[in-house]
């Protein structure tokens, strides 16, 4: 009886053990039987969940809201650097397909010409407001050499003044050192037209009867032997006529928008234009 | 009779929150803290009388009628985990919160392994063992977690010491 009191705790977990036990059995055997008291308890804590559901749920909503913000943040924060990538590579890709079309025109002109021609980027402008020069980035290692022609799709640029290894100076058609020989397109008038001080330049050496109106197209004559004939030098802007002497002169606009060019072609002397382009 | 009253309020709002609250909280994971296995291990602990036991089976009976399981296997499990921090506490000093706060976690991992085996044997579990024992880890570092502030609840309630004469 002592070892049964001493231990009762044990033997009244043994026995709950087994009771449970049978209820699993019961409730496993017989899944329709129905607990009563199972059935109570259910009915008391009801009212209750009804309660703690709704703390509940708010409390989830408030969570959720909470999370939306900080998710809703960080995508915004991703979507702005996205976007700021997506920008700059449709910059690039702009830029690139820019370049592209300017390469192919300079290409296309590069089929026209007969003999040599070398593409090349413009990689420096003149500091000094008295010369019209730019730099580019091929030289004598790439065959070019002093007096070759620049062109660019648009028509004249100017010509080569010097050749470094890597690197050519060249020297502008707007440049007061530069001289070409030259043809009015729609009388065939000649003359030379040389570099002005404003950006623009000037036919010289026209006869006083020769037929120059303003819009005319000034085409290169070829007959320098540096320029290819039929290049498109510009477009008068303005002719002067004085009362004394026997010349006249006309300003010429360049075809060429000199301050923005990248790229030009460098041809060879012996090159020659098949056809002249349009009026 | 205090004691019942506060054990019982705290079962109350154990299975509560067990059922009502845990559920809707948005989490990725489904988690739900054996309360009342925490208050079970209190009596195990502090509560040696054949009352405790009856107590400890109630508790388990209760969450069988809140969870819709098989009758008893809650009920089986939690006096399992009753008798065996009973025979802990017999033999090894258990009173500082680390202490506790282990064998909270063993004794969900006792209740949980006592559970599933009677479902094993009686056939209502075939093959849940595997997403099972996930869940029963993540809920039993809960229950060790919660450990803390529900033993110091009860303490603070002044539940005195019971223990039958031997």
């Amino acid at each position: 009886m002592e070892y049964l009191r001493r231990n009762r705790i044990l033997f009244a977990s043994a026995s709950l053990l087994l009771c449970s036990l049978l209820l699993v059995s019961v409730s496993l055997r017989s899944p329709t039987a129905r607990d009563p008291v199972g059935r109570l308890l259910l009915d008391a804590l009801a009212p209750f969940q009804v309660v703690f559901g709704w703390v509940g749920r708010s409390v989830g909503r408030v969570w959720s809201g909470y999370m939306d913000v900080v998710d809703a943040r960080q995508e915004n924060e991703q979507l702005r650097a996205h976007v700021a990538a997506l920008a700059a590579q449709l910059l690039r890709s702009g830029e690139l397909e820019r370049e592209n079309q300017r390469l192919g025109a300079l290409l296309s002109l590069r089929g026209q010409l007969a003999g040599a021609g070398y593409g090349a980027r413009v990689i420096g402008r003149d500091p000094s407001p008295l010369a019209m020069t730019l730099t580019i980035d091929r030289g004598a290692r790439d065959g070019l050499r002093r007096g070759m022609a620049v062109v660019a799709p648009q028509g004249v640029v100017g010509q080569v003044a010097e050749a470094s290894h890597t690197a050519a100076r060249v020297v502008l058609l707007t440049d007061h050192n530069s001289g070409i020989d030259a043809i009015v397109q729609r009388s065939r008038a000649r003359g030379v037209v040389k570099g002005g001080t404003d950006g623009t330049c000037r036919m010289d050496y026209l006869t006083r009867d020769a037929d120059v109106q303003v819009g005319d197209r000034i085409l290169t004559s070829g007959l320098d032997g540096i320029f290819p004939k039929g290049l498109v030098v510009g477009d008068v802007v303005e002719v002067g006529r004085s009362n004394r002497g026997l010349l006249q002169a006309a300003t010429v606009r360049p075809s060429v928008d000199l301050e923005r060019l990248e790229e030009v072609l460098v041809v060879d002397p012996a090159a020659t234009v098949p056809d002249e382009p349009p009026a | 009779m205090r004691a019942v009253a506060v054990i019982g309020l705290v079962a109350g709002f154990g299975v509560l929150l067990q059922t009502t609250l845990f559920h809707a909280l948005p989490l990725r994971l489904r988690l739900s803290p054996d309360v009342l296995l925490v208050l079970v291990v209190f009596l195990g602990l502090h509560r040696h009388t054949v009352g405790g036991v009856f107590a400890a089976f109630s508790l388990g009976y209760l969450q069988d009628a809140a969870s819709g399981s098989a009758v008893g296997l809650n009920a089986f499990g939690m006096v399992v985990v009753y008798a065996l921090v009973y025979l802990t506490c017999r033999r090894l000093w258990v009173d500082n919160v680390l202490s506790k706060v282990v064998l909270v976690f063993l004794a969900s991992w006792v209740k949980a392994v006592a559970v599933l085996v009677v479902s094993a044997v009686f056939g209502a579990s075939e093959g849940a063992w595997g997403p099972t024992l996930g869940a029963v880890l993540m809920n039993a570092a809960l229950a060790a977690v919660l450990a803390p502030p529900v033993f110091a609840l009860l303490t603070a309630a002044r539940l005195p010491d019971a223990r039958d004469e031997n």
